[in-house]
């Protein structure tokens, strides 16, 4: 180990730093500095040397200790190496019984599968064999029902193993039995097909109901339903017919098939396409009758000239008809909607309201009202006329005949179009009503009031006498004597007045039928809902508002003419003979007219009979509207008058006096309050009533009170002016 | 009547063939859609759609009717009481325009003497299928005195023009209208024998 230390030590200093210190360098020193160095090298390798021998020599313990360590591992290693070993053997074995264990059971699989096959076929086999059996006897016995289920059984079969059965041993015993089942299947069918038809021809539902359950059984759903469906229509049809003959309106008869129908329906039927493919061909024949009745019904109305009232029961019938088709769609829309499942709902809607707005049914009831409101307009039109012309007035009554009747005839028929329940329709008839009302009735109430109030009054004859009695000679020279002009008179008075009662109760009427309608609209929506339906009835219904304002127009415009042409040439001279008595007056004459009242009583008892006529004769709110156009004519020709005049300090007392007869007796006359319109008249007599011109100023400006002048400062002082004893300087000085 | 929310209040009535874009112009207008697929309108539709029209509130009812001929006297019912009438026909059908004397004599026979009619031609985005020349219409339109607009609901092309303008009209009639009465209507109290005549007279 030194050695081999030694020789390291040496290779080290070879490759030292000390360059190349061998032998031959050494013993080639001369010098003793070269040597000494050398030396001194050699002794540092010496002592590196002998450092790294110590520390190998050091790790000698520790390499011992750990070669016995290995040295008694041994035995344990070899242990080890021996389980290794079987383990392996061990998970070797397990693996291949694993797949002997997995072979076999597939082949456990593989049997029962084959089993199950056996099993299945073996049945199949008993099941068409029992088949054919089962349909042979219950053919046999005419039970179709059994024979059906059979065949139904049969038809459910798998057909691929039906084949692979004829291909087994027994093809031949299965394949007589498919033949024969084949053939029961074809006999059945013909059969059942048969008996469905005589069952029709009999109309013996029992047995229709019986075969036509059979049918789906079979796999003829469609021929089925489509048979059904006939038998339904020709049912209906023939008792439509029935009905049409005895003239008896077939919808009874129509309500109950249809409830039949339905309940078949849903018995029989799964699933919403079918319920509506069903539905429709159902639908579209049976209703394939409603042109019949149409035409049947066009016929017995030729064109010319027809009596409208022969038209009634012709409107009746079709009104009830359409209400009943809206009635049986509704019952459809129902129906179908509680088929149909929760989440499409929109969708089916949708493709339903199409569906039913253009079925032939909705078509053909469309054409119908198409047909209906002209009829039902020409009906109550030549109605309106005809009232138009029967109209009569009895003495005593306020309006006419024609009105009630022919409000009793606009209602009527706008009720019966509401009975429709066509919306459309009944808009259609409010429009034709509304037109018949605003155009029609309104023009005939209008020419009458155009001939206007004749303006000869018995006070204008009074005032004629000469001319009455020029009159009166003539007549009783040609021999007789003639009142006609006064009667007539009189009769072109009281046609005017009725007709200004007419038209107020037809305003009246109208906003009365809005609202009726309106109530019974409401009704009929809490039905069938629809808020654009119930916006357009709204619309047409406001129209009728504008035409109930027309007829107050037409009143008011009434009115006015009658205030022109009657009140109007009477009062006027009756207030202007104000300015025959002097106010200009003085005690003697103030007590005078105390006494014998000179105007305010006369003019009084004028006004009063003049408006006694009219109180009779008019409605209560016609005649209060009357009496305050009178009451404003008199303020305003009082006030012109007044202005004309001249006044005494008693003159205006006296004048004050009269104007408080006058309003009191006014207010008793009418319920409008009348102070209003004599504001300015009661304000000029206050002023005309002071004792110096400086006292207006008590009750002007601010010392006003509660007093609201309706008079200018111009008109005050113009007022004023009117007192002979106040000095124009002193009007003129005043600050107002 | 007086406390709603609108300074005018119009109706508008729709006519033509079936089939011309009638309900499909009311939507584009009312409601902006154009629904494709729409049925066959039944009876009469409506509307309503309030517009703006220089600072006055303007609320038009819009009738839609339907065009197949019979719902014709349910339609007709509701010429008298309009202000305008829409008659549409569509640019790609020949047979739609050769009908509009047909619609003129239903007009001239239905509708009050003052109705504003305005001719449309609908469907223009089927420029490639015109069958009728728009020389052509704009001719007979005057010839009848009317206006004459080109439209297309589905592309929304002059739809919003045709009512505005049709609703700027009826305005200016309005007023004129106003104008007129407030002339011939007699003072109250003033002595004009049978002067009412004039604001009640059923043209």
């Amino acid at each position: 180990m030194a050695d081999s230390g030694g020789t390291a030590a040496v290779r080290r200093c070879d490759s030292g730093s000390v360059s190349s210190i061998g032998m031959d360098t050494i013993s080639a020193l001369t010098e003793l500095e070269d040597l000494e160095r050398v030396y001194q090298q050699l002794c540092d390798g010496e002592k590196e040397v002998e450092a790294k021998l110590d520390r190998l020599v050091a790790q000698e313990g520790n390499i011992h200790t750990k070669m016995l360590a290995l040295q008694r591992m041994g035995p344990n290693l070899q242990l080890i190496g021996g389980d290794a070993s079987q383990l392996s053997g061990m998970i070797t074995f397990t693996c291949s019984l694993a797949e002997n264990v997995s072979r076999k059971v597939r082949q456990l699989d593989l049997a029962k599968t084959r089993l199950y096959n056996v099993i299945q076929r073996t049945d199949d086999i008993l099941d068409l064999k029992f088949c054919t059996d089962g349909v042979q006897t219950a053919l046999h016995n005419e039970d179709y029902e059994q024979a059906a289920a059979h065949i139904h059984r049969y038809l459910s079969l798998d057909q691929s193993v039906i084949e692979l059965s004829r291909q087994g041993e027994e093809s031949s015993a299965v394949d007589a039995s498919l033949v024969l089942l084949q053939e029961a299947e074809q006999k059945l069918k013909v059969i059942v097909a048969e008996k469905l038809d005589e069952a029709v021809a009999a109309v013996d539902l029992a047995q229709v109901e019986r075969f036509f359950k059979i049918f789906p059984l079979l796999g003829l759903h469609q021929q089925g339903l489509a048979r059904f469906g006939q038998y339904l229509c020709s049912q209906l049809a023939s008792k439509a017919e029935e009905n049409l003959i005895l003239a008896t309106g077939g919808d009874l008869g129509e309500k109950r098939a249809q409830l039949i129908f339905a309940d078949t329906l849903t018995l029989l039927l799964e699933g919403i396409a079918r319920v509506v493919e069903t539905h429709q061909p159902i639908v579209e024949t049976y209703y394939g009758l409603d042109p019949i009745w149409t035409h049947s019904m066009m016929k017995s109305v030729p064109g010319e000239i027809i009596e409208p009232r022969e038209l009634d029961p012709v409107l009746s019938e079709v009104t009830l008809m359409n209400a009943r088709a809206e009635l049986y769609l509704r019952f459809l829309r129902r129906r179908i909607m509680a088929d149909f499942e929760v989440g499409d709902i929109q969708k089916h809607q949708q493709n339903m309201e199409k569906l039913l707005k253009h079925c032939l049914l909705s078509t053909n009831m469309q054409e119908l009202i198409g047909y209906y409101i002209p009829m039902e307009e020409y009906y109550m039109r030549e109605s309106v006329n005809k009232a138009v012309a029967m109209d009569t007035y009895e003495k005593g009554q306020l309006t006419s005949s024609m009105v009630d009747d022919c409000f009793y005839i606009v209602k009527k028929c706008i009720s019966r179009a509401l009975s429709s329940s066509s919306i459309d329709c009944l808009c259609a008839m409010i429009n034709h009503a509304n037109s018949v009302l605003e155009s029609d009735f309104r023009e005939v109430l209008y020419n009458k009031l155009r001939q206007g109030f004749p303006a000869t009054t018995l006070q204008d004859i009074q005032r004629n006498v000469s001319s009455a009695v020029i009159l009166m000679q003539s007549s009783l020279q040609q021999g007789k004597f003639n009142t006609l002009g006064i009667e007539s008179t009189e009769n072109a008075k009281a046609a005017f007045l009725v007709t200004l009662n007419n038209v107020e109760v037809c305003s009246e009427n109208i906003t009365t039928l809005k609202r009726n309608l309106e109530n019974d609209c409401s009704k009929l929506f809490s039905q069938t809902g629809g808020s654009g339906d119930q916006a357009k009835i709204e619309s047409c219904l406001s129209d009728l508002v504008n035409t109930s304002t027309k007829f107050k127009d037409l009143l008011q415009e009434g009115l006015t003419e009658l205030n022109t042409t009657a009140i109007k040439p009477q009062v006027k001279p009756w207030i202007s003979s104000f300015l025959a008595i002097s106010h200009n007056i003085e005690e003697e004459e103030f007590n005078d007219y105390e006494a014998n009242d000179p105007w305010v009583q006369q003019l009084i008892i004028n006004l009063e009979q003049l408006m006694t006529e009219f109180k009779m004769a008019l409605s209560p709110v016609i005649y209060d509207t009357l009496t305050s156009l009178m009451t404003s004519l008199v303020s305003i020709e009082m006030e012109k008058t007044v202005l004309k005049c001249s006044f005494s300090r008693l003159g205006g007392l006296q004048f004050d006096k009269e104007l408080r007869s006058l309003v009191a007796y006014l207010t008793t006359v009418t319920t409008w309050t009348i102070r209003d319109k004599f504001a300015r008249l009661t304000q000029m007599a206050t002023i005309l009533n002071l004792e110096r011109v400086t006292e207006i100023l008590d009750y002007w400006g601010s010392n006003s009170g509660p007093l609201t002048w309706r008079l200018t400062p111009a008109e005050v002082r113009q007022v004023l002016a009117l007192r002979i004893d106040f000095r124009s300087e002193d009007i003129k000085r005043l600050r107002l | 009547m007086s406390m709603e929310d609108y300074d005018y209040l119009f109706k508008i009535v729709l006519i033509g063939n079936a089939g011309v874009g009638k309900t499909c112009l009311v939507r584009r207008f009312t409601q902006g859609l154009f629904p494709p697929g729409q049925g066959a309108t039944i009876g009469v539709d409506f509307m309503i759609k309030t517009v703006e029209i220089r600072g006055e509130k303007v609320k038009l009812q819009i009738w839609d009717t339907a065009g197949q001929e019979r719902f014709r006297s349910i339609t007709q019912s509701y010429y008298r009481s309009a202000n305008a009438l829409i008659l549409t026909y569509d640019i790609t059908c020949e047979d739609s325009f050769r009908c509009l004397p047909e619609w003129l004599r239903e007009i001239e026979q239905y509708a009050n003497n003052q109705v504003v009619t305005i001719l449309v031609g609908n469907k223009i985005d089927l420029a490639e299928k015109r069958e009728v020349l728009r020389q052509k219409a704009e001719d007979f339109a005057e010839s009848q005195s009317m206006l004459y607009l080109e439209t297309s609901a589905k592309e929304s092309d002059n739809v919003e023009k045709l009512f505005l303008d049709l609703a700027c009209e009826l305005i200016r009639e309005a007023k004129q209208n106003k104008l007129d009465n407030t002339d011939s209507a007699p003072m109250p109290g003033e002595g004009k024998a049978i002067s009412y005549l004039s604001c009640c007279s059923l043209n």
